[in-house]
C-alpha cells in the first residue's frame, strides 16, 4: 500500500503552483526556478520510488515517457498554432461573435483549446475594439473556447489528453458530445442574450481616444497567414489517432509508440519553426517561453503524481465519493483552483479504486478499461467534463484562460480581476453546470 | 499660489485644464502638471495558471509602455496649452500610486485641479473612485473638481456655507487663494427657517469682509427639495460658475447609510466645485 506521506509532496506542489505567482512573483518568473523547485518537491517521490516502492524504477520511466509524449504534443499545437494568423476584422453583431465562439467550440477540439484560443482570440478582440463594453465577449470566449469545447478529442484539452496516454481510446471522448453540445450551446445562448442586451444599451464610447487608442473602423476581409501550418496541424491530428488507435498493433509496446509519436511531434514542430514567416509570429507575439514553463511544471507534476494516484487506486472506494455526480463536482471544484490536468488525473484514478471496490482489476495506468467497465464509465464521463468545463471557472483552471486575458488586456480590454471572473463564473457558468449536472448526472 | 493639474485622459481632464489656465491667468501664477504611471497595479502580482508567467511579463510591459506613451501625450499637450496661454508650466511624469503620487506633490503647491471623472488607473480599471474619495479625504488643501463641458471663466462664485468648521474652512482657504477677485461672490445657507439661513449666510459675509476685506451677498436657501438639489438649482438661478464648499470626512458606514452633501455636490454639480476637506 502506498503510504500517505508519499502523496504529500503531490498536494504541496498542486498548492506551491497556485500560491508562488502571487506571494513570489519575481522568483517564479524564471522557468530555471520553477524547475528548482520541481525538483525539490519531486526529490523525496523520487526516492521513494527508487527506495521503497514496489515497480517503483518503471513507474518512474513511465511518469518519464508520458511527460515527453505529453509535452511534444502540447509543444507541437502551440508552436504550430502559433505559425498561424488570423487576419481582417470581422463586424461587430451579436450573430457574428457568437457563431465565432461556436467555431472556435469545434476547432478547441481539433486544434486543443490553447491553439483556438491563440489563433481566434486576436480577432475577436479587433471585432469588438470599438465597443465600449466588450469584457463579456472574452469571459465567454474562456467559458467556451478557452475550456468547454475542448471536451470532444484527447487533443482537445490537456486533461483527456492524459486520459488518452493513459490508454482511453481516441475516439471514447466522442462518447462526451451530448454534454459537449449542451453546455456550450447553453454558453452560446446566453452569450447571444447578453450581448444583445448590451449591444443596445451601448452609447459611443466616451471621448478618450488618447487614453485607449483610436479604434480601428475599418472592416477588412479574413484572411490566414502561415496557412502552411493548418497542414501540419492536421499532421498532428493523424498521428496522435493513428499512433494512439494503431500503434500498440504495429510497434508492439507503450514505449515504442511514445517515441514514434514524440519523434513525430518533434518534426512537425520543426518543420512549422523553420517555414513560419517571421512576420507571422511577430504578429501572435510568439515565443517559446510558455510552453518552456509548462515544462518545467509539469516535470513535478509528473513526478508527484505517481504515488497520489496509486494511494487514490488503492483507496478510491474508502473515500465516500463514488457517484458520476459528485465525480464531475469534485473533480471540478479542484480543476477550478488548480490545474486541471493533473486533476483529471487524480480523479480517474479514484475512479479506478471505486471500480476495482466494486469488484474490477483495473489499473490507473490502463485508463482504457476505466473507459468501457460498466462502473468506471460514467465517472470517467463526469471526471472529463468536471475537468474540461469546471477549468473555466477561475483564470488558473487551465492553460488559455490567462493567456487569453493577458492578451485582452494588452488590447484594452478591462478584464474582471481573478475574483471578479470568478463571479463571473458563479452567476453564468456554475448554474449552468449545476442544470447540466442535475440532468445528465442525477444525484 | 502654485496650482497642480492632475492629467489624465478624460472628458473631465479637459475640462480641468481649460478651467486650471484660466484660474493660472487670473492669478498669474505657474502651472504644473502631473500624469502618473499606475505602476503598481499593473505589474500587481496575480495568479497565472501553468504557462502564464510570460503573457503576464508580457501583458505587465505592454501597458506599462501603453501608460507611459499616453503619459507623454497629455503633458505635451497640456504644455502646448499653458505655453500657449502664456503661463508658466512645469509637467512632470510619475511612477506609483496615484493618490499617494498627487498627494505628495500636492505637498508642494497650494491647490490641485482634477476633472471629476478622473481614472488614474486606467490600465487596470474602469473608473477609479477610489483616488479621488482618497485625495479629497487626505489632501488636507483645497480642491478644485471640475465635471466634463465645465467652462472657465466663472463670472460668479456661490460659497455653500452653515456655519460649521468645514465651511469657514472652505470660505477662508477660498478668500486666501485669490480665486474670488473680480467674481461675484454669493454665500448662500440653507435652512427650514429663512430668516435663520440669511443671518447665518450674512454672518459669512461678515467673515469675507472682515478677514480678507472681500465683498459678498448673502443668499437664504428654503426649500423642501433635498439639500443638494436645493443647492444646485440656487446655484443654476445664480448663474455661479464655481461652487464653494467645505467638507468634512464621513465614515464609510455613515456615507453610504445617509449620504454625503460634498459628494452629492461633485456628482451632479455641472460647474467646478472648489472643495476643502
Amino acid at each position: 500500500m502506498t503510504p500517505f506521506w508519499a502523496v504529500v509532496p503531490f498536494l504541496v506542489y498542486l498548492l506551491l503552483i497556485a500560491v508562488l505567482p502571487l506571494v513570489a512573483a519575481g522568483f517564479w518568473e524564471h522557468n530555471r526556478n520553477k524547475l528548482y523547485v520541481a525538483v525539490a518537491v519531486g526529490a523525496p517521490v523520487i526516492g521513494y520510488l527508487l527506495g521503497e516502492a514496489p515497480d517503483g524504477r518503471a513507474l518512474l520511466w513511465d511518469a518519464g515517457r508520458e511527460y515527453a509524449a505529453f509535452l511534444s504534443l502540447l509543444g507541437a499545437l502551440f508552436i504550430i498554432s502559433g505559425g498561424v494568423c488570423l487576419r481582417g476584422t470581422l463586424a461587430s453583431s451579436t450573430a457574428v461573435n457568437t457563431a465565432f465562439l461556436a467555431v472556435g467550440a469545434v476547432l478547441a477540439s481539433v486544434i486543443g483549446t490553447t491553439g483556438a484560443s491563440a489563433l481566434l482570440i486576436r480577432p475577436v478582440l479587433r471585432a469588438n475594439e470599438h465597443r465600449a463594453r466588450s469584457r463579456h465577449v472574452v469571459v465567454f470566449f474562456i467559458f467556451i473556447v478557452a475550456n468547454g469545447g475542448g471536451l470532444l478529442t484527447p487533443l482537445g484539452d490537456p486533461p483527456l489528453y492524459l486520459g488518452f496516454l493513459r490508454g482511453v481510446p481516441f475516439t471514447w471522448t466522442l462518447h462526451l458530445v451530448v454534454p459537449w453540445a449542451v453546455v456550450n450551446g447553453a454558453l452560446l445562448a446566453a452569450f447571444a442574450a447578453l450581448d444583445r442586451m448590451i449591444a443596445r444599451r451601448e452609447v459611443a464610447p466616451p471621448v478618450d481616444a488618447t487614453r485607449r487608442g483610436a479604434p480601428e473602423h475599418g472592416r477588412s476581409a479574413l484572411r490566414i497567414d502561415g496557412a502552411s501550418n493548418l497542414a501540419l496541424l492536421f499532421g498532428v491530428v493523424v498521428t496522435v489517432f493513428v499512433v494512439g488507435t494503431y500503434g500498440r498493433r504495429w510497434l508492439g509496446s507503450a514505449a515504442a509508440c511514445s517515441v514514434a509519436q514524440i519523434a513525430a511531434m518533434a518534426a512537425l514542430s520543426a518543420v512549422s519553426l523553420a517555414t513560419t514567416p517571421t512576420a507571422v509570429h511577430a504578429a501572435n507575439r510568439f515565443t517559446l517561453a510558455p510552453i518552456l514553463e509548462v515544462a518545467a511544471v509539469f516535470v513535478g507534476v509528473f513526478v508527484t503524481m505517481v504515488p497520489a494516484l496509486a494511494f487514490l487506486a488503492e483507496r478510491g472506494a474508502s473515500l465516500g465519493i463514488t457517484r458520476p455526480w459528485q465525480f464531475f463536482w469534485a473533480s471540478g471544484a479542484l480543476s477550478s483552483v488548480l490545474d486541471n490536468a493533473p486533476t483529471y488525473l487524480t480523479f480517474a484514478s479514484l475512479a479506478t479504486g471505486v471500480a476495482n471496490g466494486a469488484g474490477g482489476a483495473l489499473s490507473v495506468h490502463d485508463l482504457g478499461a476505466l473507459a468501457v467497465d460498466p462502473v468506471g464509465h460514467p465517472l470517467l464521463v463526469a471526471v472529463s467534463c468536471g475537468s474540461v468545463f469546471m477549468g473555466a471557472i477561475t483564470y488558473i483552471g487551465n492553460g488559455p484562460n490567462f493567456m487569453v486575458k493577458a492578451i485582452a488586456e494588452q488590447h484594452h480590454v478591462r478584464m474582471p480581476s481573478f475574483f471578479g471572473f470568478v463571479l463571473w463564473s458563479f452567476a453564468i457558468l456554475v448554474p449552468l453546470l449545476g442544470a447540466f449536472a442535475l440532468a445528465y448526472f442525477g444525484s | 499660489m502654485s496650482i497642480l493639474v492632475c492629467l489624465e485622459g478624460s472628458a473631465s481632464s479637459a475640462s480641468a485644464i481649460a478651467c486650471a489656465i484660466d484660474f493660472a491667468q487670473a492669478l498669474a501664477t505657474p502651472l504644473t502638471g502631473i500624469a502618473i504611471v499606475d505602476e503598481p497595479d499593473i505589474v500587481a502580482a496575480t495568479a497565472t495558471g501553468i504557462g502564464g508567467a510570460s503573457y503576464r511579463k508580457d501583458r505587465d510591459a505592454t501597458l506599462l509602455a501603453d501608460a507611459h506613451a499616453h503619459a507623454a501625450v497629455w503633458l505635451h499637450d497640456f504644455a502646448a496649452r499653458g505655453h500657449a496661454a502664456g503661463l508658466s508650466v512645469r509637467t512632470l511624469e510619475l511612477e506609483g500610486r496615484p493618490a499617494e503620487m498627487i498627494l505628495a506633490e500636492l505637498a508642494r503647491h497650494d491647490v490641485a485641479v482634477f476633472g471629476r471623472d478622473v481614472n488614474f488607473r486606467f490600465e487596470t480599471q474602469e473608473s477609479d473612485r477610489y483616488t479621488r474619495d482618497r485625495i479629497l479625504r487626505r489632501a488636507g488643501k483645497p480642491l478644485i473638481v471640475v465635471p466634463p463641458g465645465a467652462a472657465p471663466g466663472a463670472s460668479s462664485v456661490i460659497m455653500m456655507y452653515d456655519g460649521s468648521a468645514a465651511a469657514i474652512r472652505a470660505l477662508r482657504s477660498f478668500a486666501t487663494s485669490g480665486l474670488g477677485h473680480g467674481r461675484k461672490i454669493y454665500v448662500a445657507t440653507l435652512d427650514d427657517d429663512g430668516a435663520t439661513a440669511f443671518e447665518r449666510a450674512s454672518q459669512g459675509c461678515e467673515l469675507l469682509r472682515r478677514e480678507f476685506a472681500v465683498a459678498a451677498s448673502p443668499e437664504n436657501i428654503v426649500s423642501a427639495a433635498p439639500v443638494v438639489e436645493a443647492l444646485l438649482e440656487r446655484r443654476a438661478k445664480l448663474g455661479a460658475g464655481l461652487i464653494v464648499l467645505g467638507g468634512y470626512v464621513p465614515s464609510p458606514l455613515a456615507r453610504l447609510v445617509w449620504g454625503s452633501v460634498t459628494h452629492g455636490v461633485l456628482a451632479l454639480s455641472p460647474v467646478p466645485v472648489f472643495v476643502h476637506y
